[in-house]
């Protein structure tokens, strides 16, 4: 099948998904959420009051109402003003999509190189004392909470150092650049842990392959047969493990953002929810769901590019 | 080879470390900047919305109101800011004239032909307070005029049909009689009116911003106030400027005895003191505590997380912090944490099984738990700091006596708690409300009585409360103005939720002092009246009082003429930075 066919139809299946996704979002935002009313106008609200706020929030129009209007902010993108905040939520995403990204992006990129270059050289030596110190390391990093890291780094490199910025941000290029050094190396060593014993599970796959014997037995060096073979085998894996993580990066990291009082769409989740800001999560879960099935087609594709025996269908 | 190998290490590490060195900003000491830490986002900054501390100490920065309270004076005084005077109230206490100060301008603005802000007129106010009544718009300050301006409520219910809102149709009790001169007619008397009109939903926004900006209105503030925001954008931080044409307005005089020296610092100074206003969004208390430490914050309330490292148990500061020349601020917040009853249910009409259940707490463990031990026991409804108060009184049913209370519960019907159901007792979701009800449950298994305790979220306590569906709850209430009669009113029994009587407490006794003292000046009468209602709410015991909570604020010592205060309206123009302190504390930290 053509590629263009091919991603054509998947955007085609793309719109039932949407729905079921609408209709969950819907189903527990509007049926089962408590009436914000009270809590938008706090502690001196009257009857008359809030009968007024729900006229104006829509939140006394039928349900089929309000569901179409979540369908319509799935497919337009608008997704009217926070309750809280009374901003524009386009304009809120906007904003906080590139703080976002630019301490994800960075963070994502060398944890991943890292990762994929630290398993090779453990595939490389498995069994290997360095393999085993790798992999006790790996699970050392993936057992200590996140927020630990983030005490810890703020405190002491941070504080008692004075190594980096406690908190903050700056927008644009490279004003950001010393807030975000910090948060993005807790993000590496809170990642790398988990990708390293990932991608070494899916490299030893390959290792013990009957191409990799062959190689071998040919006389290929290791270095031809790890980079050449193994990885390129091992790719399906990766791919699949990274580009699934891409939607996540653009939606921020919601502790890191948090702690390190970066604003970006992680910190606005967090507000968001602490806020019963029901707008600015549903605009946030819609976003997720398309943002996670637009990168599954990528990934699908993507297939066919590093294997060409994959046919898509 | 090895040595070369280990030379090159150390050199780049050293490289590394230079590198990182770079990456921290250096503080601009060239001019006075105040730079403060937030706990919550911002609410935008259009006054009719500013319902919460955060909001409003911002919209302050921006726009003034006719009154606010005098920076140097304790109790809370109410002094003319944009009114010319105090107002002239009229026999019967229902006419209320203010003459506005002549040649206040707004700030220069896109709005403004020329973009020039103009004159402050009195119609501005009348403009900004039909817009906190415009029902399209649902200002959350509505309460605060609700039913007190003649006319106004039957502007809004007639506008509330409409799809537009007229707001060309004369009010009788809200006119402009001339281009100074406001009057307000109120239906009935109500002294406690003064201070809405210093709390920033009544402050003055001009009509020409508000149509130009229309729903974005919320993004750009035009005020008269002594700062200037141009555009504001959702951030973790603001920054706002001197505004250039602020009119002249020195430093208060009149102080309180304990204020005289910050007024004689001061005296003839023009406001506001520094040039700029950077005001630093920081959720989480670690990254607070720490940029305070450093001195990127100059004040900031001690952390919970914190409290031990930084407070002595005497109410000092820790040999580190004192060394470093912080200083150390105690407020009695104007607030109270309570018990409620359901005041519905047949069970707790009975005055002896709610005395019985508030002798049962022990109000000094739970302080010790909760408030590092450092709240105050509430005696009955009304804190410290306002007129109803009363230092030596206590409550009989305050101090925790178990064999009283077994007593009580006896004659109440209930011996060792035998025929009464499981209570449930409903909190707010988060970690220490929940500790805090599984203390209150574990209180009240000492007397026999059962509870089970229910988490929600605010939204859905705030309907159980709302549809009377609920039994007992925790919560607090904190004073949107300095009177007893912001709490008191909490057992008024025509305000039963959803007004602000969540407990349905109703007893015709208390509801007709109330009335009464509610219209009184404040005069020696009227506190003799508050604090007789505050005696009958201890010894009814409605709620079971909990504490009146305290803020421990530090602060730098470069940082001057920072005075705690509950209404922060506006403070940022009295405070000043002293920049040689400043630098030769920054070298210490």
């Amino acid at each position: 099948m053509n590629i263009w066919s091919y991603i054509f139809r998947r955007i085609l299946y793309v719109i039932p998904v949407i729905l079921g996704v609408c209709f969950i979002i819907f189903f527990i935002f509007n049926v089962c959420a408590p009436d914000p009313a009270q809590s938008l106008l706090g502690k001196h609200a009257t009857l008359q009051q809030m009968e007024e706020v729900r006229r104006e929030l829509g939140l006394n129009k039928p349900y089929w109402e309000q569901y179409i209007d979540i369908v319509k902010s799935a497919f337009t993108f608008d997704f009217g003003r926070s309750w809280q905040t009374k901003q524009e939520i386009i304009e809120m995403i906007k904003l906080g999509a590139v703080p976002s990204m630019t301490m994800t992006v960075p963070a994502f990129v060398i944890s991943t190189i890292l990762a994929i270059i630290i398993s090779l050289m453990v595939s490389f030596f498995r069994g290997s004392a360095l393999d085993r110190v790798t992999v006790i390391t790996c699970v050392a990093l993936m057992s200590i909470p996140s927020l630990a890291y983030i005490l810890f780094g703020q405190w002491f490199f941070a504080y008692e150092l004075g190594l980096f910025e406690i908190s903050g941000y700056e927008s644009g290029f490279p004003y950001f650049v010393p807030y975000i050094i910090l948060p993005v190396t807790i993000w590496v060593f809170l990642a790398i842990g988990p990708d390293v014993r990932f991608f070494r599970t899916v490299m030893l796959d390959e290792v013990y392959q009957d191409y990799v014997r062959t190689a071998r037995a040919k006389g290929l060096s290791e270095k031809k047969i790890l980079f050449k073979h193994i990885l390129k085998n091992a790719m399906i894996p990766i791919i699949t493990y990274v580009i699934i993580q891409i939607p996540f990066l653009i939606l921020g990291a919601l502790l890191l953002e948090s702690f390190f009082s970066i604003p970006g769409l992680g910190a606005m989740t967090i507000t968001a929810v602490n806020a019963s800001d029901f707008p600015v999560i549903k605009a946030m879960t819609v976003l997720s769901a398309v943002a996670y099935i637009i990168f599954t087609i990528i990934t699908d594709v993507l297939y066919t590019v590093v294997d060409p025996r994959i046919r898509l269908k | 080879m090895r040595n070369l190998k280990n030379l090159s290490f150390l050199a780049l590490s050293l490289l590394l470390t230079l590198g990182f060195q770079s990456c921290t900003k250096k503080q601009n000491l060239d001019e006075k900047v105040l730079n403060l830490a937030v706990t919550a986002e911002i609410k935008g900054l259009d006054p009719i919305y500013a319902n919460d501390l955060y909001s409003s100490s911002e919209v302050a920065r921006v726009y003034e109101g006719l009154l606010e309270y005098h920076y140097l004076q304790r109790p809370y005084t109410l002094t003319p800011n944009l009114a010319e005077a105090m107002p002239t109230v009229s026999e019967d206490g229902l006419t209320y004239t203010f003459k506005i100060k002549q040649g206040v301008l707004f700030h220069d603005d896109a709005a403004f032909p020329e973009g020039k802000g103009r004159e402050l007129v009195a119609e501005d106010f009348v403009y900004s307070i039909k817009r906190l009544a415009d029902p399209k718009l649902q200002g959350l300050g509505w309460w605060m005029i609700d039913g007190k301006i003649a006319g106004l409520n039957e502007w809004r219910a007639k506008n509330a049909e409409k799809d537009s809102v007229d707001y060309s149709e004369k009010i009788e009790g809200l006119q402009a009689l001339d281009k100074y001169t406001l009057q307000f007619k109120l239906t009935k008397p109500f002294p406690q009116f003064l201070y809405s009109l210093a709390m920033p939903f009544t402050f003055a926004v001009a009509k020409e911003a508000v149509e130009k900006y229309g729903k974005e209105f919320i993004n750009h503030p035009v005020g008269t106030g002594p700062f200037v925001l141009p555009v504001y954008q959702q951030s973790n931080k603001i920054v706002y400027t001197k505004n250039p044409n602020f009119r002249k307005k020195l430093f208060p005089t009149g102080a309180s005895e304990q204020f005289k020296e910050i007024e004689a610092a001061n005296k003839g100074k023009t406001l506001p003191l520094v040039e700029k206003v950077i005001v630093n969004l920081m959720k989480e208390s670690q990254p607070r505590w720490l940029n305070f430490q450093k001195g990127r914050i100059d004040y900031i309330s001690v952390p919970k997380d914190n409290f031990d490292s930084a407070i002595t148990p005497d109410n000092g500061l820790t040999g580190n912090l004192a060394k470093l020349g912080i200083e150390l601020a105690i407020l009695p917040s104007l607030d109270v944490t309570y018990t409620a009853f359901n005041h519905d249910l047949k069970l707790f009409q009975n005055v002896n099984l709610r005395r019985a259940m508030a002798l049962a707490v022990d109000v000094h463990e739970s302080n010790k738990l909760f408030y590092n031990g450092k709240s105050l026991p509430a005696q009955s409804i009304v804190p410290p700091g306002i007129a109803g108060y009363e230092k030596n009184f206590t409550s009989p049913y305050r101090e925790k006596d178990l064999e009283k209370a077994k007593a009580l519960l006896a004659k109440a019907g209930y011996p060792e708690g035998k025929g009464l159901p499981e209570i449930t007792y409903d909190c707010p979701s988060s970690t220490v409300s929940r500790q805090q009800a599984e203390h209150f449950k574990k209180q009240m298994a000492e007397l026999g009585i059962n509870i089970k305790v229910i988490q929600n979220t605010w939204p859905e306590l705030q309907k159980k409360i709302q549809k009377r569906s609920i039994q007992m709850w925790g919560i607090a209430w904190g004073a949107d103005y300095p009177d007893a009669e912001n709490f008191l009113q909490l057992l008024y029994g025509p305000n039963r939720a959803p007004g602000a009587n969540g407990s349905g407490y109703d007893n015709a006794d208390f509801n007709r002092l109330f009335e009464k003292a509610t219209v009184m000046q404040d005069l020696p009468e009227r506190t003799a009246l508050y604090e007789k209602l505050n005696r009958m709410a201890a010894e009814e015991v409605p709620l079971i009082y909990g504490v009146h909570r305290q803020n421990f604020t530090v602060k730098h010592s470069f940082l001057k003429n920072f005075i705690p205060t509950d209404f922060d309206a506006g403070q940022a123009q009295y405070l000043d930075i002293d920049l040689k302190a400043k630098a030769e504390v920054l070298k210490k930290l």
